[in-house]
């Protein structure tokens, strides 16, 4: 392919958004992220376009495989474009009906809409449906609108507009200067302004720099970073070339996870077709500047998302964290001064170059500026991936996007920053999305994990949950993260299973002290956040364990007693139904009992009993 | 120079200390378990928390992680800091077992030292405990990882100090285990120092398992005597044997650690066969008794043949007093002697003795801060292991290394290899010199460096002689370059020619720096104590002859100098007397009319003189006799209760040697420094015994002899066309004498094999595995092939190995027809 020089990317980009706007085509936006792959995206697309191809439409209407829609929920999803009408949970048996109605004789195929689960009311328009209405996407602009494997569709939305502008027009400093005008900050969760820390190593004498993408997306519930990489992989690659030539690095890397291969393949493709074009290799669009980007696929350890940890890992050693300092601006990949910003912060960069850093500082905080992409799961109807303005209220995105709690449950906390974060309660959920607001109650902004629980979760449980992972994620280094939260995960399991002490609640908060201070990296550090923020909160959960030897949630097995409460029953048998090893005596009008000998423990009954009447 | 207060004590530091080695200085012993000073520091135990009050930095620090700088206000002692370190090791005791009364570290167990003085003496983690398999990793390591606290120490040491892979660290979490990937032997012959590294009893060392507690040991410093390098070890004995030997720091030797050979090289000591009583014709005689005989023989052989007819003989294994005694002796008496040079590598240890000026003389840790090293003729791991990771250090912090040498070197580390052929090792040298001597304004220097050259070859016909002239400007833009140069098996001009270019750098403007590697513990004592004008081989010769009637031998074997076995056995035969002193059971002890056994540098206090010109001294570390075992037969020690040491009349070979000149053996020694002063000059000035300094003395040597560039010419016989060089090179374990005593090291001692290059071995239609028929010149010995392009080309290799010294050639060189080499076949 021939290389495109500044000119060509120009006269490139007029010619297929004109091309876009003169044809009469509609396309049908099927969403190809992993979670619509995993419902059933890619039976339904070949579905449709057999169906297509079967009815003589194909003139008349272009199926395009997008990235990640976003209402991962809903999947698999289709939107026609461009009127913007919004289908879910698609099967390919349905394929036909849509066709013909919605295709052939114009009409929306009802019974496919999107049903608002509070007023019941079908919502034909994406736009109009509340979960995409609230949100304001910036780094997301593109999802669900281009095909992630095609550079031209990037290119019509702006594409390698933000990087043309930083190579050829402006000058490292000014490209620096811009990063911090606009306030942002590192999005892969500490909130480290962005531009200083690409000023620090611009700084650092040296030949030799690297640039270094952290796509090792590792909480429990988060998925910002793959869906971003699977939608949108080129608006990453512009960032990393802006910042390379902010601090005149020409080599960078990718660290993303082996899990990821969806995410890996089309970065992988991007990267080629940008190398292919002149927007990466030698000579970027005629600017001098050279730049190269590959992709390291990291085995999915957690720790390697540690930046010196992850640096290791590229190195081929063992990825195992250093102390700081020195920092990685100085000495970072093989002693170098690197950069290391997490997937969402060079996604955001290319618009803060094309659009001014002004702009982008327009929405948010006083500290925290522009957007922010969550994932968002858990105890809530909407899960999927959101992009709201920093400021936004916690409760906004648990009740407008997230469209609220199921079955009518009761809302108990947000679960923020995964392993190293904490949980908000209900008393702060109007705390506004903003770095520093929300590490006051308790938790951290961290990647965009929100994982919502209800009225069922256990608080302790949750925190035993989160020990378990961070002690199994441990690198094993440091004495204090090896070892301690096995302790942390002993005492917790300890007092779930209804043999705690108070003196282990004591022995918890002591210690999370001590594994604060003296912890290595910042796993360790921040290992204790999840027990210290439920203490902080629910404090009466951990005593009601330890003190009355019982589970307010109803979810420690070992302190139930799977026994039903004859006042409460009703003899629906609902639990007789559901018990998978038929430890339930009833017959009908007779109220339930549970064969204690049979059970397995396994909550089943719990779940449907609707009277609560099951101990 | 940052001036700290650490608990109230001033103290200034060089730039770039942390706090936890300025503690140490001021004697201050901060709790670590990760940081080791070889190793340097991670921060992975976070035991070694301490208070910062004031200064840069505040609160908990971890003390291996912080520079000390000026103005910090440091406090081991604050209650916060001392509360932290005890979290830490209550952690590391979750799942630590408690079974040090039956672990080999109890006792000297950095865990248990500082889980008791830390003052964490509850267990409050009620769960199980953690436990893992556990591997066989050879006969030296034992393994038990239930007991490791994840310090890293290991593998640090043995990937990153020692350069070796196969021990490793594996999977995460509370799962890290440190081990091999598969059980087997490990691969580094370092592997010790896993045991001394271990902050705990994770590797404990395999052949004194269970044989006794720090304690219960008779522990002394010595002096490693299996190389020439003479490391600093710690022995342990217990009931009248040698148990266990550790590294022993050194500043200026070893560092912290020593290699296999000579951690395991002890157990000639202990040995049933070592001889313990004398032996007149061979009946057992009384110690004393026996020294009178001989020297009443030896007196009367004097009256008969004159005392030319008389000569000593000694070895680079006898102490310096032995080696000082028997040049007493020769002198006093009128004998012949002493020859020390029964390697007939001693020429080359002469000319490297005369050529080690005191200004160009490295240590072996200097080696690791030179930044661009020449290796030449000699292969470190071989000969002199230790070499090896000092070497690597110096390539860790940048040095490019190059080894110039026929043998087909690995060592654990990036280096270059040029792999030329004996013979054209001098012109190789002779590159280096012409650009050294060319480049440089050195006038006169100059030209008379280079005149000695006339004669060598322009090594233009020398494989890569351009990376060899490359290798010279390295040299040059170095700032501290040193010239290795090994003497074992080098041609004669070699040694002087290192020297040469060690000189003429330094001239030029580096500081170069000097090493020589010597083939025996006190090579350097026998070269400056021996007599040059009598070869070993002119003395067999002289026996032969007749001239030579009577030979007293102290602590040397002289089958194991691969010379003709017949022919020496014949001489010995013709010989009317042979007095024989020594510790080992030999062929020569056998062969001797009167045998007189000796103690072991473990059993009386002795010098040495290492490779530098260090003379070090190793105190006894017991005071020997019969081991219990052997008294009490194998069972429990004999009740009988007796004052003396059962098998203690024996002495050390030079308290033995006066007796033997007969009735008036000279003034008995009164003052050991006064009479080895007599014996040479430069042995004037050694300190009292008392007075000794830990790292020994340096001797004075010739000062800036600037202009002692090699004279002699070197010339070499044609040779014939096709014709190959054998070289009979050391290998680590096998080869040198002591340690191939060591039932320890005999599964590890590689069968011996020919090493040559596959285009050679097509010649002869060999490929690896093939056995090859040679005659040796010495014998005919058949040995499987071993094909590498990493040697030389028409060169030959056979490790010198105790199974082969019946059909080595005594010389390390030797020329062989095409026609003493073909396949082994079955029929043949």
């Amino acid at each position: 392919m021939e290389k495109l020089t500044f000119e060509g990317l120009q006269q490139r980009q007029k010619a297929l958004s004109e091309k876009a706007a003169s044809a009469h085509v509609s396309q049908l936006l099927i969403c190809g992220g992993t979670g619509c792959h995993a419902t059933g995206s890619i039976k339904v697309i070949d579905a449709i376009r057999e169906e297509i191809r079967k009815q003589g439409l194909t003139d008349k209407y272009e199926v395009v495989e997008t990235g990640c829609n976003g209402f991962c929920a809903m999947g698999p999803i289709l939107v026609v474009h461009p009127e913007g009408v919004f289908y879910q949970k698609l099967k390919a048996d349905d394929v036909p009906t849509l066709v013909q109605e919605h295709l052939i004789d114009g009409k929306h195929v009802e019974k496919l809409l999107y049903k608002d689960p509070n007023t019941k009311k079908r919502i034909p328009l994406q736009d109009d449906i509340p979960f995409f209405s609230h949100q304001m996407p910036r780094v997301l602009r593109n999802k669900g609108l281009i095909d992630p494997e095609s550079i031209d569709d990037y290119i019509r939305r702006d594409g390698y507009q933000g990087t043309a502008k930083a190579l050829l027009e402006m000058a490292p400093e000014e490209i620096i200067a811009e990063v911090k005008t606009s306030g942002l900050r590192g999005r892969g969760g500490a909130g480290f302004p962005t531009g200083l820390k690409w000023e620090f190593a611009s700084k650092s004498p040296s030949e030799v720099k690297f640039v270094l993408c952290n796509a090792d997306e590792g909480d429990p519930g988060a998925f910002m970073d793959r869906s971003i990489l699977e939608a949108d992989p080129h608006a990453v690659i512009e960032g990393m070339i802006i910042a390379a030539k902010a601090i005149n690095a020409h080599q960078g890397y990718v660290y993303a996870r082996t899990e990821y291969p969806l995410a890996i393949k089309r970065l992988q493709k991007a990267i080629d077709d940008a190398r292919a074009m002149g927007l990466m290799g030698e000579n970027i669009l005629g600017s001098g500047f050279d730049f190269e980007l590959e992709i390291y696929q990291g085995a999915g350890a957690f720790v390697c998302g540690e930046e010196t940890a992850l640096m290791r890992s590229i190195e081929g050693k063992r990825g195992m964290p250093r102390p700081r300092p020195p920092f990685p601006a100085h000495k970072g990949l093989w002693e170098k001064p690197t950069i290391l910003n997490n997937v969402e912060s060079f996604a955001n960069v290319a618009q803060i170059i094309l659009n001014g850093g002004e702009w982008y500082a327009s929405v948010g905080t006083e500290k925290s500026k522009g957007t922010k992409v969550f994932a968002i799961s858990g105890d809530v109807n909407n899960i999927g991936l959101v992009e709201v303005p920093m400021g936004a209220s916690l409760r906004g995105i648990v009740y407008d996007v997230g469209g609220g709690i199921p079955k009518k449950k009761k809302f108990k906390a947000v679960q923020l920053g995964g392993p190293s974060g904490g949980c908000i309660p209900e008393q702060y959920l109007d705390t506004p999305v903003d770095y520093d607001e929300i590490v006051k109650v308790g938790a951290i902004m961290g990647s965009g994990g929100v994982i919502v629980m209800d009225e069922d979760t256990c608080m302790v449980d949750m925190a035993r949950f989160f020990m378990d992972f961070i002690q199994d994620e441990s690198c094993g280094k440091c004495t204090p993260c090896r070892e301690g939260t096995r302790r942390f995960l002993q005492l917790l399991e300890k007092i779930c299973d209804g043999k705690g002490e108070l003196a282990d609640i004591d022995a918890l908060e002591e210690m999370a002290v001590v594994i604060k201070e003296t912890a290595l990296c910042g796993l360790g550090q921040t290992a204790a956040n999840p027990v210290l923020s439920t203490l902080r909160y629910f404090r009466d959960e951990y005593e009601a364990h330890v003190l009355e030897k019982r589970c307010p949630a109803k979810r420690c097995v070992n302190l139930l007693k799977f026994e039903v409460d004859p006042d409460k029953c009703t003899a629906c048998g609902m639990c007789f139904k559901a018990c998978p090893a038929d430890a339930v005596i009833w017959k009908k009008k007779e109220k339930a009992v549970i064969d204690k000998e049979k059970c397995v423990k396994c909550l089943t009954c719990f779940a449907k009993c609707k009277f609560d009447a099951i101990n | 120079m940052p001036k700290l207060i650490i608990d109230n004590r001033e103290i200034t530091v060089p730039e770039g200390t942390k706090v936890i080695e300025a503690a140490e200085r001021l004697g201050i012993m901060i709790p670590r378990f990760c940081y080791h000073p070889a190793l340097g520091s991670v921060g992975a135990c976070r035991v070694c928390a301490v208070k910062c009050l004031e200064g840069p930095r505040k609160g908990i620090q971890m003390s291996c992680m912080i520079d000390a700088q000026d103005g910090m206000k440091v406090s081991t002692t604050d209650a916060e800091a001392v509360d932290f370190r005890k979290h830490v090791i209550e952690w590391l005791m979750l799942h630590h077992p408690h079974d040090c009364p039956v672990c080999d570290e109890g006792g000297h167990c950095l865990l248990q030292d500082l889980t008791v003085s830390g003052g964490q003496g509850v267990r409050r983690y009620q769960g199980p405990k953690r436990t893992h398999t556990d591997q066989h990793l050879g006969p030296l390591v034992a393994h038990e990882m239930n007991r490791c606290i994840q310090c890293y120490r290991c593998v640090r040491y043995y990937q990153e100090f020692t350069g070796y892979e196969d021990l490793g660290v594996m999977q995460i979490g509370s799962r890290v285990y440190y081990g091999r990937f598969r059980p087997g032997t490990l691969e580094s012959p370092f592997s010790g120092n896993l045991i001394d590294i271990c902050p705990t009893g994770v590797y404990t060392d395999k052949p004194s398992r269970y044989r006794g507690r720090r304690w219960d040991f008779e522990r002394r410093p010595a002096v490693c005597l299996h190389c020439s390098l003479g490391c600093h070890v710690t022995v342990s004995a217990r009931y009248r044997e040698v148990v266990r030997q550790e590294a022993r720091f050194s500043e200026s030797v070893n560092g912290h650690f020593i290699c296999d050979r000579g951690r395991y090289g002890f157990p000639y000591v202990n040995l049933p066969e070592r001889p313990r009583s004398a032996r007149v014709d061979g009946t057992e005689t009384g110690w004393e008794a026996a020294l009178k005989i001989a020297g009443e023989r030896l007196e009367s052989a004097a009256w008969k043949t004159g005392p030319q007819g008389i000569a000593v003989v000694g070895s680079a294994r006898c102490g310096l007093e032995t080696q000082g005694m028997l040049k007493r002796l020769a002198d006093a008496k009128g004998w012949r002697g002493p020859v020390f040079d029964i390697d007939p590598a001693a020429a080359n240890v002469r000319t490297a003795v005369s050529r080690l000026d005191s200004d160009l003389r490295v240590s072996l840790r200097e080696i690791e801060t030179a930044d661009c090293i020449v290796v030449v003729s000699a292969d470190p791991l071989n000969e002199s292991p230790m070499l090896a990771p000092a070497l690597r250090q110096a390539r860790r912090n940048g040095a490019r290394v190059a080894v110039i040498d026929p043998r087909p070197a690995s060592l654990p580390f990036q280096f270059d290899h040029f792999p030329v052929a004996p013979d054209d090792l001098a012109a190789a040298m002779a590159i280096l010199i012409r650009k050294c001597a060319d480049k440089e304004p050195l006038s006169e220097l100059g030209k008379t460096a280079v005149r000695s050259l006339r004669g060598v070859s322009d090594g233009a016909d020398i494989p890569d002689a351009d990376g060899l002239a490359a290798l010279y400007d390295d040299l040059h833009d170095s700032r501290r370059p040193v010239i290795v140069c090994g003497t074992h098996t080098a041609p004669p001009e070699i040694p002087g020619m290192a020297a040469d270019l060690a000189l003429l750098l330094r001239i030029a403007g580096p500081r170069a720096g000097l090493f020589y590697v010597m083939p025996g513990p006190n090579s350097f004592g026998a070269a400056l104590l021996s007599d040059p004008a009598l070869s070993f081989g002119d003395l067999v010769s002289s026996i032969e002859e007749g001239e030579t009637k009577a030979l007293v031998v102290a602590e040397s074997d002289l089958f194991g100098s691969g010379i003709d076995w017949d022919r020496l056995q014949n001489a010995l035969n013709k010989l009317e007397l042979l007095v024989t002193l020594d510790y080992i059971d030999s062929q020569t002890t056998r062969a001797a009319r009167i045998l007189i056994p000796t103690l072991t540098a473990y059993e009386t206090p002795s010098l040495s003189i290492n490779n530098e010109g260090r003379v070090q001294q190793s105190p006894a570390a017991f005071r020997g006799g019969d081991p219990i075992a052997r008294t009490g037969g194998g069972e429990h020690p004999p009740r009988a209760f007796r004052r003396d040491i059962p098998g203690r009349e024996m002495g050390a070979a030079w308290t033995a040697l006066p007796t033997l000149g007969g009735r008036n053996p000279g003034s008995a020694p009164v003052n050991l420094t006064a009479w080895l002063g007599d014996a040479h000059p430069a042995l004037t000035s050694l300190p009292e015994s008392s007075d000794f300094p830990p790292d020994g003395v340096r001797l004075p040597l010739a000062e800036n002899a600037g202009e002692r560039f090699q004279t002699d010419r070197f010339s070499h016989g044609e040779k014939e066309e096709d014709a190959l060089t054998l070289l009979v090179a050391d290998s680590t374990f096998g080869t040198e004498e002591l340690s191939s005593l060591s039932p320890i090291l005999k599964e590890l001692t590689p069968s011996p094999c020919i090493q040559i290059h596959p285009e050679d071995a097509a010649e002869f239609d060999l490929s690896t595995g093939d056995a090859v028929r040679i005659d040796t010149g010495a014998g005919t010995a058949v040995l499987p092939v071993q094909t590498t392009d990493r040697i030389a080309r028409r060169v030959l290799v056979i490790p010198r190995h105790r199974d082969l010294d019946d059909r080595l050639p005594r010389e390390r060189r030797t020329v062989l027809s095409k026609t003493a080499i073909r396949k082994a076949t079955e029929d043949a």
